[in-house]
């Protein structure tokens, strides 16, 4: 062995090959996200080249013709569903870490239904619009993490009960929703139902800016928080034992997360299982390396590009992206539920 | 010897509606074991809790180094006192090394992260508890006494110069129970540090212990060196047993021998004659 003596510790830690592959993985799927991004606005009824596609979205040349379908068609959708994509999986990745376990993700919990019967609401029984929609989104995606979290605390919060519990406000809150539906004219109600089913096209420029907004201040503020959260894990004891201000770290995670959803929701409807799914699979490409806040977010952003690109071009008809994200989420739910209980990691 | 000095000015700690220490002062010995014993619902547990700052005091203070720990920053007590809580949970998938790599969060911050330090760090925990060579091994392959000496890892990472474990031996066979004692024994002798240890079977407490704290109801009803505080009265009292003391034949420190109610009249001879 030729090895030098002086690098065996850092061998044995191995913390420089984890954080290693945590950036390769990050940087890979970044730029697998990038692809997918130029993708979307590359194929339609007028196929474009890639250089015309980043050529016009970074103003490096000017072609009004590729200039009005790039920017005004479909560049608006394609950060659509980045953001989107983005707030989604950072979202699902926070629940899942926080309540450890894969189960607790925001959309499966009954958050995003909070937010959705909140918006329905706000267009069909107060005729709203605009930027109020997001506004009653948070609103109702608060209400449901506060209902859930009061109703599952009992000395502290626990993996299964949150589950259970949340499971039952997104029951109450989506059988409101049909409530509301039910109260509406057939026009508004069919307005309703394609926005329940979620979909990237359907976002207008106030729920964009708005979700744009937020995540230009939230990205940096969970990407912080990302230290405290790896302590968490560890359970309470252990975390105050490591020195962190538990209360206080877990508050602002719920709440980063819960506003992320909400304005996802708001932008898009409640897209179904990006959340759930996110989170899981960057841990699989991460391997044991630590962190993977970013890589989440980065998976959202390609399922919902992906998902989205399937759902209005490769399909016979063009439906919403939910669609799509569906017939992936359902199957791994239950894939998911079963692998859960044969391990026993009840929580 | 740390000079660190922790001890309760009466301490109050409790849960719900229910006081379990009431008005405790006690005084942690600097550089020794000290092995807090009693029977369940003592609040042995709730003790070791309240001196991590785990619990807010609802009378009274525990205080490190002359300042209530509920008052200092959560980052400089953690630099100082490191705690292995009874169950602490392990994220799906990790690896010894990351794990071990966890008790270094107090040293870090928002813009020091992973330094040669935390190497060092990690590294002389993996080798001082044997866990070296599991260090890229998934923490849910192990085995029970394996994964509670990475545990122990984790803790020494920390690099403080007290330690306190809850029941660090539960769960474990009698083999593991000793060898993880005698790591810490290690520790001690080594570095000096300080340890409590809560403590469940009470031959191997007297053997390791410097220092016995025996608690009842919450209170202390004696404490000192396991051979002046330990006896068959000490023990009928704390634990509502009936039974003999009798020197440890390996090292002559107390040895508790139940009477319990089918054995009394098979006492040996030379037992009934004392």
């Amino acid at each position: 062995m030729s090895a030098p003596v002086l690098e065996a510790p850092l061998v044995r830690t191995g913390h420089r090959a984890r954080r290693r592959r945590g950036i390769v993985v990050t940087t890979a799927l970044a730029a697998f996200a990038f692809a997918l991004f130029v993708l979307t606005m590359m194929v339609g009824s007028y196929v474009l080249s890639p250089w015309d596609v980043v050529a016009s979205t970074f103003h490096l040349s000017a072609d009004p013709a590729v200039d009005f379908i790039v920017h005004e068609l479909r560049l608006p959708v394609a950060v659509t569903a980045v953001a989107v994509g983005l707030a989604l999986g950072l979202s699902g990745h926070v629940f899942q870490t926080l309540l450890s376990n894969q189960l607790a993700s925001p959309d499966f919990v009954g958050v995003s239904s909070g937010a959705s019967l909140f918006a329905i609401s706000s267009i069909i029984l107060f005729g709203m619009s605009g930027i109020a929609i997001p506004g009653a989104a948070l609103l109702g995606a608060l209400t449901s993490a506060v209902l859930i979290y009061v109703l599952a605390w009992r000395q502290g919060i626990s993996g299964y009960r949150f589950i259970l519990i949340g499971i039952g406000v997104s029951q109450l809150m989506s059988s409101i929703v049909g409530y509301v539906i039910a109260r509406s004219d057939i026009y508004e109600a069919r307005q309703a139902m394609v926005w329940l089913v979620g979909s990237i096209g359907q976002a207008g420029s106030p729920e964009l800016g708005a979700l744009l907004v937020s995540l230009a201040i939230l990205l940096p503020v969970v990407l912080a928080l990302q230290r405290p959260l790896q302590a968490l894990e560890l359970g309470d004891d252990a975390a105050k034992a490591l020195g962190t201000r538990v209360e206080a770290s877990r508050l602002a995670l719920l709440s980063v997360s819960v506003a992320l959803i909400a304005f996802a929701t708001a932008a898009a409807g409640p897209i179904m299982f990006v959340a759930l799914i996110a989170g899981p699979i960057a841990r699989r490409l991460y391997g044991s390396a630590p962190g993977g806040l970013l890589a989440a977010g980065f998976v959202g952003a390609v399922l919902v590009l992906a998902s989205d690109l399937v759902a209005q071009h490769f399909l016979p008809v063009a439906l919403p992206t939910g669609v799509v994200t569906g017939a992936v989420g359902a199957p791994y739910l239950i894939w998911l539920l079963i692998t859960t209980n044969r391990e026993g990691r009840g929580g | 010897m740390t000079g660190h000095d922790l001890r309760t000015e009466r301490l109050t700690l409790g849960y719900g509606a229910d006081d379990i220490v009431r008005e405790l002062d006690v005084q942690i010995p600097d550089g020794a074991v000290t092995m807090i014993v009693g029977a369940n619902a003592c609040g042995k547990s709730t003790l070791l809790r309240g001196l991590a700052r785990l619990l807010r005091p609802r009378g009274g203070a525990a205080l490190l180094d002359g300042r209530s720990v509920h008052e200092m920053r959560s980052v400089d007590v953690a630099r100082v006192l490191g705690l292995l809580p009874q169950t602490p949970v392990a994220p799906e998938g990790i690896t010894v090394a990351d794990l071990v790599g966890r008790g270094r969060y107090p040293h870090q911050g928002w813009f020091r992260r992973w330094s040669a330090d935390d190497d060092a760090a990690v590294t002389a925990a993996l080798d001082a508890t044997g866990t070296a060579d599991l260090a890229a091994r998934p923490l849910a392959e192990l085995s029970g006494g394996q994964r509670q000496r990475v545990w122990i890892a984790m803790a020494l990472a920390q690099e403080t110069d007290l330690l306190l474990l809850d029941e660090p031996t539960t769960y474990l066979d009698i083999n593991h129970q000793v060898e993880l004692l005698d790591l810490l024994t290690d520790l001690n002798r080594a570095r000096g540090t300080t340890i409590v240890i809560v403590m469940h079977d009470l031959n191997l407490a007297c053997r390791y212990a410097d220092h016995v704290i025996a608690m009842k109801h919450g209170r202390i009803r004696a404490q000192g060196a396991p051979e002046d505080v330990v006896d068959a009265d000490v023990v009928s009292d704390v634990f509502g047993l009936r039974c003999e003391v009798v020197p440890d034949p390996v090292c002559g420190t107390p040895m508790i021998v139940p009477r319990g109610r089918h054995h009394a009249e098979r006492m040996t001879p030379e037992l009934t004659a004392r």
